[in-house]
């Protein structure tokens, strides 16, 4: 199943659903990275609050999704995991080195206005 | 390897947490205490000559007991004064009634258990003793005025009871003391631990007494679902109040403060003492993972930065000691 991905303002917004299957995954990557291009985003939100496993290959997409953002200029969050989750991912060595999180949407959405407000300040010197 | 080989294939429960004496257990004491048969036999045979002396023996003792403060505190009354002179009289004939089982034991035990209880210090507990062989022993060398061996054997064969009774006296106020601290470690481990919400996206939570694994879990719990509930961003875990963590815990502590990055919240770690600072640079855990702090007041200054609160003082601090 192909996760939608919402549009909203200059970020990207993927709700990842809780049956993703391998391919689900490359396919979500692919769409971001081409959204990013085409709408020329600034910020991407992954929002995994409805998984409840994460396997090793899940957390290999979502990291790369990540580094392939920061590639084209702009910057992807991984919001909502729960705290099992949290816990189990740590135990396989899951860390996500360099991945940046947030609790839940809304803190991804406030971590990217306080971007903009920091970079509009800087702009205005 | 062979270790296995070694251990005991019937080991039960150690006998200061049972307080339960087994028939394996007795025959090993005794045998260890060189108690046979033969013992059984010599003492049985005095027992007229201890029923002869039975009444004058224990009076003495009492007498003994008396002119000592520690001990005349626990005959405050006559009655009750009255009461274990016929309790003594009875452990004095028993000693040469030549049965020695376990229902024996576990009336040694018994007794054992109520000296505890009523706070007899063990001193006083082998002073009497001793009290009981040396008396003993002035009445067997009257007694076999003309066979001084045979006095020796009984005497030997006594001496070897009490110390059985001795030991097993001792037990009980070993297990009395164990089952006091085991009780007093729970106490510690039930010890919640409160998830204090200091500011907005701020929680505090102070840990206090000793880390096990099945704690360091709960507490992973704790912290990872209050982040959820709180909707905390900076958490402050003070362990100033931990004195030592085990390897395994120091990881689990890690992996939740990894855990709570997934979450999107940091933990700041105070409080560290010198022993876990150790423990953590033995272990090779990285550090740069993960932010420690020395006190409890720097965490909440580092997290408060972190969240972008500044604390002003809003008015000038009053003198120290200056009068209202």
């Amino acid at each position: 199943m192909r996760t939608p991905i919402l549009k909203q303002g200059k970020l990207l917004i993927a709700s990842v659903q809780d049956s993703m299957t391998d391919a689900d995954l490359i396919q979500l990557r692919d769409d971001l990275v081409s959204g990013v291009r085409r709408h020329r985003s600034v910020g991407v939100i992954v929002d995994v609050t409805l998984l409840d496993v994460m396997d090793s290959f899940a957390a290999r997409m979502l990291r790369s999704i990540a580094q392939m953002i920061k590639l084209l200029g702009a910057e992807a969050i991984l919001v909502g995991i729960q705290p099992e989750v949290a816990f189990s991912m740590v135990q396989l060595g899951l860390t996500l080195e360099g991945t940046m999180t947030a609790l839940d949407l809304e803190e991804g959405l406030a971590f990217f206005a306080a971007k903009e407000a920091a970079e509009a300040a800087g702009d205005d010197r | 390897m062979t270790g296995q080989t070694h251990s005991n294939p019937d080991a039960a429960p150690a006998f200061s947490e049972t307080m339960e004496i087994t028939e394996q257990e007795l025959a090993k004491r005794k045998e260890f205490l060189e108690f046979r048969d033969e013992d059984v036999k010599v003492l049985t045979g005095v027992n007229d000559i201890a029923r002869r002396y039975a009444d004058e023996v224990i009076a003495e003792f009492y007498q003994h007991l008396l002119t000592f403060d520690e001990t005349r505190a626990f005959f405050s009354d006559e009655t009750l004064l009255r009461r274990v002179q016929n309790m003594q009289k009875e452990y004095f004939l028993r000693l040469t009634q030549g049965s020695y089982d376990l229902a024996y034991t576990q009336n040694r035990l018994k007794i054992g258990a109520i000296h505890e209880r009523i706070g007899l210090p063990v001193k006083s507990y082998l002073g009497m003793y001793n009290f009981y062989l040396r008396a003993v022993a002035s009445r067997l060398i009257k007694a076999f005025a003309k066979e001084p061996e045979r006095a020796w054997s009984v005497f030997q064969s006594l001496m070897k009871l009490t110390f059985l009774d001795i030991g097993l006296a001792i037990d009980t106020y070993i297990h009395s003391r164990e089952r006091t601290i085991r009780e007093q470690q729970e106490a510690i481990q039930e010890l919640p631990t409160p998830v204090l919400p200091f500011r907005e996206g701020m929680l505090i939570l102070p840990i206090i007494g000793l880390i096990d694994t099945k704690r360091a879990r709960q507490l992973t719990e704790q912290l990872l679902g209050s982040i959820r509930a709180n909707r905390a961003k900076v958490v402050v875990m003070d362990i100033t109040g931990v004195q030592s963590v085990d390897s395994r815990v120091a990881n689990h502590v890690v992996q939740t403060v990894e855990a709570a990055r997934l979450m999107g919240a940091s933990v700041i770690i105070a409080g560290v003492s010198p022993e876990i600072a150790q423990t953590m640079v033995t272990l090779g855990i990285d550090l740069g993972r993960i932010t420690t702090v020395g006190d409890l007041q720097s965490g909440i200054e580092r997290a408060e930065r972190m969240l972008g609160y500044t604390v002003t003082r809003s008015a000038p601090r009053h003198g120290a000691g200056a009068a209202e």
